[in-house]
């Protein structure tokens, strides 16, 4: 009885052993950089499959347990949670998280590519700071935005991120031209660069000059309200009205200047708009 | 023995070639081409002008106003790469407006079968009597005689360069900046038509697409369309184009709510050519339909292969009422005025205060 | 023999009912959106219009089914539809190691509570905090090697497309971060 009592114990010790052999634990960092390569320690005895899957991850390989496994940098480059899980029998697990490393670039969105001159608030930059690894920097930086305007000397505004993005808004200076914008973070700079364009025509006007059955049509030179030329390709409408009928004709601005001309069958009422801007009326033809 | 089966060869053969004939419509086609009528000769040459019989049909007209056969073949068949040279003859109807022993007025509606869809046309013809024969008197075409001349070009063009990035956050450049001005959904027999008008508010050209999506009362979508070709795609800065969307067979009852969907492209573009649209005019037209009838003049030195024409109409308050388009099948030769026709619903026609026409134009690469 | 025969065709005939239930069951998992609420209240520096956050919480909800179904089957073809960018370059790289090492994961998506915290003035770009019920089961061929039913918080970049907004970015972070 005794003897069958000690095999027993021997049994169940022995048993209790092996499962204890394949108990296995994984000690990972709770916070790791990313890029920068680490190790997870295990315990245990034997061979385990070791899986390591994150957000752009999911390696599988054979390790050796109660023997360290190095992770590369390579591997954990992309930060976010991931799971180191090493299965013997059962399975075990430990979480880490990856995160950000330094600022190194920048997303720089500088809108609109055009702006009309004098609009409050029409300009909008915003950046976004990621490290190399194109993780979003959650630290707060600062970044300085170098802004060189057509009419004015170059100032500097700075502004700190939150949740890795940093913004403002100007307006548009009165004098059309390019403006440039350079968002910079220590070494990494990205210029941007826009163009204020002159906005609606102002105070548009037309002379009519007869020519035999014609009329020769041509406006001043076509400006916004603060001076700037409307750019040449711009459409200006001149419209006829007679007894024929009306006639109009849509022709582009060529040397700040627009010209346009029409046949002449008798009096007629001439009239002149470029976009929303309407210009002078004339009546021309017909006995003096 | 073997002439008797010789003959009855030869009978059998011209008898089956007779029924071929008459099958195949050669009874027709003779009664059309026998022109004995001011009807029939106007039908013979329909017959004719549909079968591209260029020489037969030129036989059959009165030459007293020495119209060349070069002109009236290039007036029927098209040139210069207009619309006609890609269209054929479908289908006519003829009637007489007037009859009288020696001469005949014949109005004929013609229509084209065209690259863009079907075009009408309608024109009276006189037909003379020459002894049983009737003539058909073909106007003679008033093609353009501009003098050879240097016309200098320098409006503006546009070029887009550089490579289009697909990094965000990288340089770029954004769409231009287009807006719908107006909008008006109306009820139709066939359905319903969203109508309005378009601006490129920038400072660089655009092509433009405009959708409209029907909604329903809780929000879903009934239906969506665009444009496809009443609009003139390409706007250049401050330029305004009219609309059109049709929805056959919808009707307003169903619809809760519009959502307009305006998406432009940057492109490459050229300021020329300058197209004046003259004379514009409300009349009727032969067959008492309401039309705007004007000419177009290419001012530039490039010939306009294809002209498409696009006209809004507004009521007294100014808001779009309709809009209209058609082709041109006439090539825009530089300098030479060339007709145009825009129809008007009857029912608009009577709310019509004022109108504005646009001009689309597609030009063939130049060698 | 009759009876063996009588066997043979229930047995294969339960086989096919049970892969027919199974397909249904998989569709209908894949028809119903995961319900995602949206927070606007603090967001900055301008306000949100009503469609586009409807079209936002929509859209997102659309960019998480199609995930779950892309790294359930390891299948790259629905990555284009609601990702882009980096985040859809991610998505791509993690179905490509799952195929190579035999590995799937499936996420069973109980809900998202979104706060969207940044709308740039252009409407380019729009930035949600979200706080995600989200249990996640890795699988190597059948065996299940890990579950995990913890909430997760992730830190989103969405920006407009021509009919849609698409997931640019989708960062796992910290409880700390908000």
């Amino acid at each position: 009885m005794r003897r069958i009592l000690l095999i027993w114990c021997l049994m169940i010790g022995g048993f209790a052993l092996s499962m204890r052999a394949q108990e296995v634990e994984l000690r990972a960092p709770s916070k790791v950089i990313a890029g920068a390569g680490f190790a997870i320690a295990t315990t245990g005895h034997g061979s385990a499959t070791f899986y390591l899957v994150g957000p752009n991850r999911a390696l599988k390989r054979t390790i050796q347990l109660g023997q360290e496994i190095t992770i590369s940098g390579n591997d954990v480059a992309v930060s976010g949670l991931y799971q180191a899980i090493a299965c013997g029998s059962p399975c075990a697990n430990t979480t880490f998280q990856v995160l950000p490393s330094a600022p190194a670039r920048l997303s720089f969105l500088l809108h609109p590519s055009r702006v009309p001159v004098s609009s409050g608030n029409a300009i909008n930059a915003t950046t976004f700071v990621f490290d190399r690894f194109h993780n979003t920097v959650l630290k707060s930086a600062k970044v300085d935005f170098h802004v060189s305007l057509p009419d004015g000397p170059t100032m500097t505004r700075t502004g700190q991120t939150t949740r890795g993005i940093t913004w403002f808004e100007m307006g548009s200076t009165a004098k059309q031209g390019r403006l440039q914008i350079i968002a910079a973070m220590g070494e990494t700079a990205e210029p941007r660069v826009i163009q204020q364009v002159a906005s609606d025509a102002c105070g548009l006007r037309m002379t009519a000059v007869p020519a035999g059955r014609y009329v020769k049509l041509e406006t001043s030179a076509i400006r916004d309200c603060a001076g700037n030329p409307l750019p040449d390709g711009t459409i200006v409408s001149f419209t006829k009205t007679d007894n024929a009928g009306r006639s109009t004709i849509d022709t582009p601005i060529k040397k700040e200047k627009a010209t346009a001309q029409f046949e002449l069958t008798g009096r007629a009422r001439i009239s002149v708009a470029c976009g929303v801007a309407l210009g002078n009326e004339l009546e021309v033809g017909g006995r003096p | 023995m073997k002439t008797i089966f010789a003959l009855a060869l030869i009978i059998a053969t011209a008898v089956l070639l007779a029924a071929g004939w008459v099958q195949a419509g050669g009874m027709k086609l003779r009664a059309e081409r026998s022109a004995a009528t001011p009807e029939e000769a106007v039908h013979a040459l329909m017959a004719d002008i549909q079968a591209h019989n260029w020489d037969h049909a030129y036989a059959l007209l009165d030459h007293a106003n020495d119209l060349q056969q070069a002109d009236f073949v290039r007036e029927v068949a098209g040139s210069d790469g207009s619309l006609r040279t890609y269209s054929s003859l479908q289908t006519y109807e003829i009637w007489p407006v007037h009859v009288e022993a020696s001469h005949a007025t014949i109005r004929v509606r013609m229509n084209w079968s065209s690259a863009v869809g079907s075009l009408d046309e309608v024109r009276d013809l006189s037909v003379v009597q020459d002894g049983s024969v009737g003539r058909v008197v073909w106007p003679k075409p008033n093609f353009a005689n501009v003098p050879l001349q240097v016309l200098p070009v320098n409006y503006l063009r546009w070029d887009v360069i550089g490579r289009r990035s697909d990094d965000w956050g990288a340089g770029s450049v954004d769409t231009p900046q287009v807006r719908i001005i107006s909008m008006n959904a109306v009820e139709r027999p066939t359905g319903i038509v969203i109508l309005g008008e378009v601006e490129n508010e920038d400072t660089v050209p655009a092509y433009l697409n405009v959708s409209a999506t029907l909604l329903k009362a809780d929000g879903s979508q009934l239906a969506q369309q665009d444009t496809f070709d009443a609009i003139a795609h390409s706007l250049l800065p401050k330029q305004v184009s009219p609309y059109r969307i049709d929805f056959p067979g919808y009707r307003l009852q169903d619809v809760k709510s519009v959502r307009m969907d305006a998406r432009p492209l940057l492109v490459p573009a050229s300021a020329d050519p300058v197209v004046a649209i003259e004379n514009q005019n409300i009349i009727k037209d032969a067959l008492g339909r309401s039309i705007l009838k004007g000419s177009l003049l290419n001012q530039s030195g490039q010939v306009v292969n294809i002209a498409q024409v696009l006209g809004a109409f507004y009521d007294s308050s100014g808001k779009v009422i309709w809009v209209s388009d058609g082709y041109v099948d006439q090539a825009l030769m530089p300098q030479g005025p060339v007709p145009f026709a825009l129809d008007i619903p009857p029912d608009v026609a009577t709310r019509v205060h004022s109108y504005h026409v646009v001009v689309n134009h597609y030009a063939a690469p130049s060698v | 023999m009759k009876p063996l025969i009588l066997a043979s065709t229930l047995f294969a005939s339960a086989c096919l009912l049970v892969a027919h239930l199974r397909d249904t069951s998989i569709e209908v998992r894949a028809a119903s959106l995961p319900k995602v609420i949206l927070n606007a209240e603090s967001i900055t520096p301008r306000a949100i219009e009503q469609r586009t956050g409807e079209m936002v919480t929509h859209n997102y909800a659309q960019a998480w089914q199609d995930m779950a179904a892309c790294v359930e089957t390891n299948r790259t073809d629905l990555v284009n539809d609601y990702f882009t960018g980096e985040a859809k370059a991610r998505l791509t790289h993690l179905i490509s190691d799952q195929r190579k090492s035999g590995l799937r994961t499936h996420y069973e998506d109980r809900g998202h509570e979104v706060k969207a915290v940044f709308y740039s003035a252009d409407g380019g770009e729009i930035q949600l905090e979200d706080r995600a019920q989200v249990e996640v089961q890795i699988f190597d061929g059948q065996k299940m090697i890990y579950s995990s039913a913890s909430p997760r918080k992730y830190l989103v970049l969405m920006t407009p497309g021509a009919d849609r907004w698409y997931v640019r970015s989708l960062e796992s972070v910290g409880d700390e971060t908000f």
